[in-house]
């Protein structure tokens, strides 16, 4: 397949003015979402997948699109005016970003975060549209056994290397896996975990699950810790760059886009680590190291776009082997479960249109948001005086609908209260929530993978490892799980040295 | 370490261990109960993946009780509204959940647009905020949007209740 | 004499401020200064940082001017908690900062200013920004 011509069509399908209006739909609702405190990108998405029952697949994935996007852009404006980083990916945006602002140079921050957004979004977009096929003429040719160990891989990834406890990101992953079981077994058609309740048969809706999570969950748990000092906000102008401003930024845009793109991409590299590797850099290659700490362009404009590669690196793993590695892609993946699409290496062939006009939107939201974001960030700005009860009033209310509309049936409000309760508690004692979800996604898939592998070995358990792929993620697997046990005995025997990664090993489990 | 007593006071934690213990176990009663002839086509049978997984459950459970009983603390979510100085707010809480749980309650019988309204006003005022009469105005509003907006663009129709004929 | 002043970080606010400032050293009185949020969105400018009441702060405290400063959040708007704090402490005055507005704009926004005068039990100083 080519690349190129199916890229092409995939314009002519995004450019249709009714997808073109979605387009723009999603990158104003995901910069709002994105400026706006207490609202995230995957929180949008969940609280709009009951759109999916109505819309095109390629219309609402590109709305989609737009919201996850917009997300970054309106996450950066926050974190440089108002020094309160919503997103973890945005806290290192948020050093310089900030002391820029104060010290007057607030147009200059904005307008190295947008430009090099846009240049790492596009350029992340451009490496997505050439690694995704290539991922996935690699990946169709490999069976059952070796899926199994990737999707394996992807779950153990994500639960054991982010967050700061281990221990409580296996907690949340046992209970996604659980509320997985839910339902029909899809081989003996056995009813697992249904109580004898008969609307539970059909399993838990994952539209139910996400919006009860991310949006009730989220909702409540800032209810109930609401912040009552309010902020004061760095007023700014149209933000623009002088000559010298782009000298400065050109390159760490190139740079950040580097870190980014890769990390995005990994099972559970995320964006936090290539942002604050691209800080570092910035600082080590700077010929201003007097400027860094109290408002250096470099190290807005590097973490900015990492941040942005790495939301395109993201979604390679995404589409081509069907693998989310952060929340609003697993949001996403639920959209394709609603539509009855199934993710995975065949998704290339068999959604081929969607999945290219999908990328094609993502260059396409990509200049829009450079549009609406350079000359509208006062405007934008202007949301965060929206009075917070109504805000909060309104996900509940949005959270409500869209899970009630999924089957009409007021039984999945209770659903929706009681895992809305169980999102609430795991925030209140830290279980990490993208476990959760990840296992609800992909815990029934791997289920299918497992039995798939050994009805072909006949109920040999040797038919795991009958693919060397599959032999040498297990290796990897082992290596992750064992890496902090390996780490404290390195560190027991040569106590002299410290750490230069922050504590996120799972060692703290036992000493904190 | 303090002593037992004072050792347990603040554990609420430990709440979340007893949680995934008995998730842990309510899987495997479950599964147990699941009556399967071995079949050739099947071999690992609907059981297995819930056995492991009620597993996982049960070694969280009792490593996090342990980790709970040793000091161990999880760490609260923070955010740009979220400020964790002061504890948990239930005169917040526990009126939104009232209004959520009004709506459940209201939304076969009496409609969206009642239940709807119940459900923002109700979250409005839970949440502080002391306007009632333009709360109530937009309120209403957006649950008639949204009734006629769903079943206009997306095609579904939300229960009509005690309105029925008028909408 | 107490008198009380409504501050925020704005030209009028200032102006009020630096007026109040004159009247209390006039007649060695204590002020209260108070600057509210209702608290409700995110953003408020109007509700004074900290750097900018340690430096009101500082101002009162080297010309030994008697103060207290007030920044009460909780829900009520700016008008109340003013009337409030000059009921609590017998205010003998109150000092307001007024913004230049047209009728129109009046009618349509309600005015903070018009229900002090109209609720205030003692005389009210109403003050331009220069």
């Amino acid at each position: 397949m080519d690349v190129w011509s199916s890229l092409m069509d995939g314009f002519a399908t995004a450019l249709t003015p009714m997808n073109f209006l979605y387009a723009v739909i999603g990158v104003i609702l995901g910069t709002a979402v994105g400026v706006l405190p207490g609202l995230g990108p995957a929180m949008t998405v969940a609280l709009l997948l009951p759109v999916t029952y109505a819309l095109e697949p390629t219309s609402a994935f590109i709305m989609f699109a737009g919201i996850y996007y917009g997300g970054m852009y309106g996450g950066s404006t926050t974190s440089i005016l108002l020094n309160t980083p919503g997103e973890s990916s945005s806290v290192v945006t948020a050093i310089e970003g900030n002391k820029m602002a104060k010290a007057g140079r607030a147009a200059q921050a904005l307008a190295t975060a947008a430009i090099g957004s846009f240049v790492a979004g596009t350029i992340g977009t451009a490496l997505l549209a050439v690694c995704a096929p290539i991922v996935v003429k690699f990946a169709v040719s490999l069976g059952a056994p070796s899926y199994f160990a990737i999707m394996v891989l992807a779950l153990l990834a994500v639960t054991a290397v982010l967050g700061s406890s281990r221990l409580r990101g296996f907690a949340s992953l046992g209970l996604g896996l659980a509320i997985g079981l839910v339902g029909m077994d899809s081989v003996t058609g056995q009813r697992r975990l249904t109580f004898g309740q008969p609307l539970l048969a059909d399993g838990l809706d994952i539209v139910v699950v996400a919006v009860a999570i991310f949006a009730v969950g989220e909702a409540l748990w800032v209810a109930a810790h609401l912040r009552r000092t309010p902020m004061h906000i760095i007023p700014v102008g149209q933000p623009w760059m002088g000559k010298k401003d782009w000298q400065r930024s050109w390159k760490p845009w190139l740079r950040g886009t580097v870190f980014g793109f890769p990390f995005g991409a990994l099972p559970a590299g995320g964006a936090e680590i290539p942002t604050f590797l691209s800080y570092v850099t910035e600082k080590r290659l700077t010929k201003h190291p007097e400027e860094f700490g109290k408002g250096a362009i470099e190290g807005v404009a590097g973490p900015e776009a990492a941040n942005n590669a790495a939301a395109a690196g993201t979604l390679t793993p995404m589409l081509a082997l069907g693998l989310p590695t952060n929340a609003t892609a697993a949001v996403m993946l639920a959209a394709f479960t609603s539509y009855g699409i199934q993710p995975g290496p065949q998704l290339f062939a068999s959604e081929g249109p969607l999945v290219w006009a999908l990328i094609a939107s993502l260059f396409i939201g990509n200049l829009l948001l450079l549009l609406i974001n350079l000359p509208l960030a006062p405007l934008w700005a202007k949301l965060l005086q929206l009075p917070r009860p109504y805000l909060y009033a309104g996900i509940l209310f949005f959270a409500t609908l869209g899970a009630y509309s999924v089957n009409l049936q007021a039984f999945d409000l209770v659903i929706l209260l009681v895992l809305g309760a169980l999102g609430f508690m795991m925030r209140r004692f830290g279980l990490p929530v993208l476990p959760l979800i990840l296992g609800v996604i992909l815990g029934p898939r791997i289920e299918g993978q497992l039995r798939k592998t050994l009805q072909l070995s006949a109920g040999d358990p040797a038919g795991l490892f009958s693919e060397p792929i599959a032999v040498g993620i297990y290796v990897i697997i082992g290596l992750i799980l064992l890496w902090p046990f390996a780490y404290k005995l390195f560190r027991r025997t040569r106590p002299a040295r410290t750490p230069l990664v922050p504590a996120n090993s799972g060692a703290a489990d036992y000493s904190d | 370490m303090t002593s037992q007593t004072t050792g347990l006071k603040g554990r609420s934690e430990l709440g979340v261990a007893l949680l995934l213990g008995a998730a842990g176990v309510m899987v495997f009663l479950d599964a147990n109960g699941l009556v399967t002839p071995y079949s050739k086509s099947d071999p690992v049978g609907p059981k297995t993946v819930p056995f492991i997984v009620a597993g996982l459950l049960v070694v969280c459970a009792v490593l996090l009780a342990i980790n709970v009983l040793r000091g161990g603390k999880g760490e609260a979510e923070g955010g740009e509204d979220v400020d964790l100085t002061h504890p948990a707010d239930w005169k917040t809480i526990l009126p939104l959940a009232g209004a959520f749980v009004a709506n459940i309650l209201l939304i076969d019988w009496a409609g969206w647009v009642i239940s709807g309204t119940v459900l923002f006003w109700g979250s409005v005022l839970a949440l502080g905020s002391r306007r009632y009469i333009r709360d109530g105005l937009i309120s209403v509003a957006l649950s008639l949007l949204t009734f006629y907006g769903f079943y206009l663009g997306l095609g579904i129709a939300l229960p009509a209740g005690l309105l029925e004929g008028i909408l | 004499m107490t008198i009380v002043v409504g501050y925020v970080p704005t030209p009028e606010g200032e102006a009020a401020l630096a007026q109040a400032i004159t009247e209390a050293r006039k007649n060695n009185s204590t002020l209260v200064v108070i600057n509210s949020s209702k608290g409700e969105a995110a953003v408020d400018n109007r509700f004074a940082q900290d750097d900018d009441i340690q430096g009101i702060e500082q101002r009162l405290a080297t010309q030994g001017i008697q103060h207290v400063i007030k920044r009460p959040v909780r829900g009520h708007d700016a008008a109340a908690e003013v009337l409030d704090a000059a009921e609590e402490h017998k205010a003998d005055l109150i000092v307001i900062g007024l913004r230049r507005r047209t009728p129109v704009g009046k009618l349509i926004m309600g005015s903070t200013s018009q229900r002090i005068l109209l609720e205030a039990d003692c005389p009210v100083l109403a003050v331009k920004a220069g």
